[in-house]
């Protein structure tokens, strides 16, 4: 008995670690700076061309342990809103590690998404990111809604709703950024 | 075969650095070079030997660890696992074995708190002073060391210590692995350190580990150090994580950083003493 008191209480506290984040909201300058990175599969990608869609962009590395657990999530993440064709994208930025590094984490995780190379770290300082994972939650005219750091489960309903709320027609999305600076 | 190859990597590798010419940046690299290969030709494990000395103050008995050495510095703190690992002990006894006397404070005992994060800005710096007060008699040059959120306690304790001793500077502090911030981080905002950054003007050696997202704040957080007037130098140590010393799972590097520690704190010193 006490063993499965023992098991329960280790799975509980870990599934309490991966979920414990929570997205908040940006205060700040809200516009994302530009950020136009190689893929990991050789494409250039450019966040000013995913205008339209929300973005979740990553800051992660192949060493962060929250982030190996999370990327499951992420997956399951593009499935849901696939289903409901919410447009979303996910730009997985990878914090200055070298291409082999990460084509390794990436055989043996296997995310689902784009996978881009800052191997100088320039887009790290950038967007001041001091550690990983930092999360952007970017709005379809390109600003910053939301900020998350540290694991999360990226499929939870909260997060979806605020994803599906977030990609609703833009100009619905200036007027009430409009009242909320009103307010 | 590891260790050469990692060695190699260390002295080759580019590394980053923050307020360091071209040329200190390479006597670092050459004394961190040259500790190095002293300790790769003495790879016999060292012998922990130590005396524990008592200081009471008024509202607590701290334990200290004093490895006794003959030279003219002595390292006051714990470089790394709050004072309670094999390898800090290890690390110690080399170092005194190389001269530099070490002297380990077991502060959480000491007021009876608990191995935790918070624990730490609990501890007040006054048996701390006393006990520098104690090194100071030593006639030694004094440099402090602590690692991950204790690094807050000995900025804290050089503050309280230049506001009461103008007239004694202590050498330096080596801050490896600092873990100063005062709140959780935001992505796309810069970090808040702990009230004790930026307050002191003793010289700071920051050591970061090349495999943690907290290398990406060195160059911030060595900005906010300078603002107390600090000379501040800092160095990625290439391929270890954070905590690379309390890992299960140590790789290579890690295990040879961890075994080779008093390399990269004699380096640090020497570099420290070059502030002046």
């Amino acid at each position: 008995m006490f063993k499965i008191t023992l098991i329960s209480a280790f799975i509980a506290f870990f599934i309490s670690t991966v979920s414990a984040a929570e997205l908040k909201k940006f205060e700040g300058d809200a516009l994302a700076p530009a950020l136009t990175l190689t893929s990991l599969d050789g494409k250039e990608v450019s966040l000013q061309d995913q205008k339209g869609k929300v973005v979740l962009l990553q800051f992660w590395a192949t060493y962060c342990t929250p982030c190996r657990k999370e990327m499951p999530s992420m997956n399951k993440l593009i499935k849901k809103l696939e289903a409901s064709k919410t447009p979303f994208k996910i730009l997985a930025v990878n914090m200055g590690e070298t291409k082999d590094e990460v084509q390794k984490f990436v055989d043996e995780v296997k995310p689902e998404f784009t996978i881009l190379m800052d191997e100088k770290g320039e887009n790290v300082q950038a967007w001041n990111v001091f550690a990983a994972p930092s999360n952007f939650l970017i709005g379809p005219k390109g600003k910053i809604r939301y900020t998350l750091y540290g694991g999360v489960d990226w499929d939870a309903d909260e997060i979806v709703t605020t994803i599906k709320e977030l990609a609703k027609d833009p100009s619905k999305e200036a007027n009430k950024q409009k009242e909320e600076v009103k307010s | 075969m590891h260790i050469l190859a990692y060695t190699y990597k260390l002295i080759n590798k580019s590394t980053h650095y923050t307020d360091m010419n071209h040329y200190t940046a390479r006597h670092l690299i050459s004394g961190i070079f040259l500790s190095l290969s002293l300790i790769l030709l003495s790879l016999q494990p060292a012998n922990a030997t130590y005396k524990v000395t008592s200081f009471e103050t008024g509202d607590a008995e701290i334990d200290v660890r004093v490895f006794k050495a003959d030279g003219d510095k002595l390292l006051l703190g714990f470089a790394c696992d709050q004072g309670s690992s094999v390898a800090e002990e290890a690390t110690a006894s080399t170092l005194a074995k190389d001269g530099i006397e070490v002297w380990m404070p077991d502060m959480l005992s000491a007021y009876m708190l608990p191995k935790l994060r918070s624990s730490l800005y609990d501890i007040p710096t006054d048996g701390l002073e006393k006990i520098l007060e104690a090194a100071v008699k030593t006639g030694k040059k004094i440099y402090l060391v602590a690692s991950g959120p204790d690094t807050e306690l000995i900025l804290r304790l050089a503050q309280d210590w230049e506001s009461k001793h103008k007239d004694t500077p202590l050498g330096g502090a080596l801050l490896m692995f600092p873990r100063l911030n005062k709140t959780k981080p935001e992505p796309g905002k810069p970090p808040v350190y702990q009230d004790a950054v930026g307050k002191t003007h003793l010289p700071l050696m920051v050591l970061e580990g090349e495999r943690t997202p907290n290398r990406w704040g060195v160059g911030h957080l060595t900005n906010a150090l300078k603002k107390g007037g600090s000379t501040v130098y800092a160095k990625l140590i290439p391929d270890v994580r954070g905590y690379f010393f309390k890992r299960n799972d140590p790789n290579v590097p890690e295990d040879l950083v961890t075994t080779q520690m008093s390399g990269l704190i004699k380096a640090s010193l020497f570099f420290l003493g070059r502030a002046h």
